[in-house]
């Protein structure tokens, strides 16, 4: 018995501060609840949560935010630590220390890297601001974070910035496990280097790159720090990302039926994305073993 | 076809000189094996002739023309690697087929020259399978199919039956030879097996830390080695080498003495083959001991003696019983090679040196 009851403390932590809020939003997706008015939530109102979104334009902004935001970030991420890696993958002198270099973005707490980046393109002193404005003039005095692309172009800069030497690392494993001998075959072979990387190389890459870009996107699809330190989802909703939105629904104007449902669509489509990634793995290997 | 000449080829990683002023010349049509312990230098060497690996000064020499800043696809050469580098996403015949598409040979001759040489490999049956499903015999097959489809003028082989179990390599070492055979094209074989060697190799060269200690025939290595790192080196079970000294035209170390025709001098180091001695009761046999091991190989017992400091060891009969610890004599067999060797520098004392041999 002495097992078990070793088990329980956990077991009702995991229960109390993960299984039972879920539930919790989960049936709160299905009444309504304005916590301005109620302390405890209301009536049961069927789907008319769900049926909202598709007709509200809040949600539908964030959702199309989200996707920009998460496709060009995930793009961008992978193409770079792709590149990255397959710079450092060769072992100079700098070795150590560029890897040392290269966790340091990732170290740093997201609302701090937004904070520190809204510093960095203030028109009046920001450093990158003033920076870019002195190598390229037409530049100088940009309204950077006024712009609602170019808001959301640093938004994607953050996130790229803090993720990019994280997927590196991953990029690098990968790489480390593909035999040298497969390339050195295809040089001998006959094969340019870009057909070595395209031809040979990406393709050992599959797993990597799907276990990469899964990973990226879920993290991308869950994006707020620095939405909130950054731009505060403006100028107006240019950069009001869905975990954003949620935030904003729940606990700005209090609305936790129509919150709750919103965060149950997001985790559906993390949810669809993870068994797409977990068909798209089991075939490969199906391909490799069968 | 053609013939490969390495010149002073030196390689230096930072302060290490792996590789020391290298002389090789690999005639058209050879089967030259690179032999040695590892570390040695015989890969460092095979991937400079193939271009993996930049040469610190020397030439590099394929068919006449000088080839040290080519690249490894421009030398008209063609590898197989000790761990095959077959293409994992790819089929068989993609395998096979990839140096002929990356050549821009016409797709109607890819297809016949894949499927000839993979009948010349066993190979027609596995074609559209993925390397991962493959046994280590099958993969090695199609890296060989993949080093010949394009007829190169020189294979490259690095170690290419280290991976196989120890039955398939003596099949696939009898494949190799024929196919050799059949296409005649200059091959360079690195190994550190001594029978792969002795087996394939038209010439070997066996290396010591960079340098080309022997480079002769395998009969001759056998027979004639040049030093002791060579005599200890060849043959299986390997060469006794015993410790003394001649004194009127014997050589004498405990338990041992053999008549030899050399003058007097201390420091030698006498060698001899087990399957040049015979087991023997005659009271004045070269070499007295007591018994130490008996061990049955199957077609024969290899007869182990301890005399002095030295083990001593015959090749004997299947059927030779003894007690351990019993005395026992060994006597060298009609026409057997006794080989003597300068023991500070560990050079051959007949007059043959390490350097200059030819064939």
């Amino acid at each position: 018995m002495l097992p078990y009851w070793l088990l329980i403390p956990a077991f009702v932590i995991v229960l109390a501060t993960t299984i039972y809020p879920l539930a919790y939003s989960f049936v709160t997706s299905f009444r309504e609840w304005d916590l301005t008015k109620q302390r405890r939530p209301d009536g049961f109102v069927g789907f008319d949560n769900y049926l909202h979104a598709a007709s509200e334009s809040g949600f539908q902004n964030s959702l199309w935010v989200t996707t920009i935001f998460v496709v060009t970030s995930v793009a961008l991420t992978l193409v770079i630590a792709m590149s990255l890696a397959l710079l450092l993958r060769r072992k100079g002198r700098m070795h150590t220390f560029t890897r040392i270099v290269l966790i340091l973005p990732f170290a740093m707490s997201p609302a701090l890297i937004g904070v520190s980046y809204r510093f960095m393109f203030n028109p009046e002193f920001g450093v990158l601001a003033k920076g870019l404005g002195a190598v390229f003039p037409a530049l100088e005095g940009m309204p950077w974070l006024a712009d609602p692309n170019l808001a959301m172009a640093i938004l994607v800069l953050t996130d790229v910035w803090h993720w990019a030497p994280y997927m590196t690392f991953m990029c690098l494993g990968g790489l480390a496990s593909i035999p040298r001998e497969t390339e050195e075959a295809a040089r001998i072979d006959g094969a340019s280097y870009l057909r070595i990387f395209f031809g040979i190389i990406l393709p050992q890459m599959k797993g990597v790159l799907l276990v990469t870009a899964v990973l990226k996107t879920i993290f991308a699809l869950k994006m707020f720090d620095q939405v909130v330190t950054l731009t505060g989802g403006g100028p107006g909703t240019s950069t009001e990302t869905l975990a954003f939105f949620v935030f904003n629904v729940g606990f700005k104007w209090y609305d936790m039926g129509y919150a709750s449902a919103l965060a149950w669509i997001l985790t559906a489509i993390m949810m669809l994305i993870s068994i797409w990634y977990v068909r798209m793995l089991l075939s490969d290997r199906k391909m490799a073993t069968a | 076809m053609a013939d490969v000449r390495l010149v002073d080829i030196e390689k230096k990683y930072g302060n290490f000189l792996a590789v020391p002023q290298l002389n090789l010349t690999i005639e058209d049509g050879e089967f030259l094996v690179l032999l040695g312990p590892s570390g040695c230098g015989k890969t460092t060497t095979m991937r400079m002739i193939a271009g993996l690996e930049e040469i610190t000064s020397g030439d590099i020499e394929i068919a006449g023309k000088r080839i040290n800043d080519k690249p490894p696809k421009d030398r008209d050469i063609a590898m197989v690697f000790q761990n095959y580098g077959l293409y994992p996403h790819m089929t068989v015949r993609q395998n096979i087929d990839y140096p002929l598409k990356l050549r821009g040979v016409d797709r109607a001759a890819r297809t016949r020259r894949v499927q000839e040489t993979a009948e010349k490999v066993e190979l027609e049956a596995l074609l559209e399978r993925r390397p991962s499903e493959l046994s280590g015999g099958q993969r090695q097959r199609v890296a060989l199919a993949r080093a010949i489809v394009r007829t190169p003028s020189i294979f490259l082989m690095d170690e290419p039956l280290s991976n196989l179990d120890a039955k398939l390599r003596v099949t696939m070492r009898a494949e190799l030879k024929h196919l050799h055979h059949e296409l005649g094209v200059t091959t360079v074989y690195v190994t550190h097996d001594q029978m792969e060697a002795m087996t394939l190799a038209s010439r070997i060269a066996i290396m010591r830390e960079g340098r080309i200690v022997q480079l002769d025939t395998p009969k001759r290595i056998y027979s004639e080695p040049a030093d002791l790192f060579v005599a200890g080196f060849i043959g299986s079970p390997s060469m006794n080498l015993i410790d003394g000294a001649i004194a009127g035209g014997v050589f004498t170390a405990p338990g041992v003495s053999f008549p030899v025709d050399q003058p007097d001098r201390d420091d030698v180091v006498l060698g001899i083959r087990p399957e040049d001695l015979e087991i023997s009761t005659a009271p004045d046999a070269p070499v007295i001991g007591k018994l130490y091991a008996l061990e049955l190989t199957g077609e024969s017992t290899l007869v182990t003696l301890r005399t002095g400091a030295n083990s001593v060891c015959a090749r004997g009969p299947a059927d030779h019983e003894a007690e351990i610890n019993a005395p026992c004599h060994f006597v060298p067999k009609p026409g057997a090679r006794v080989h003597l060797f300068d023991r500070p520098s560990g050079h051959r004392l007949d007059g043959l040196s390490a350097k200059g041999q030819t064939l």
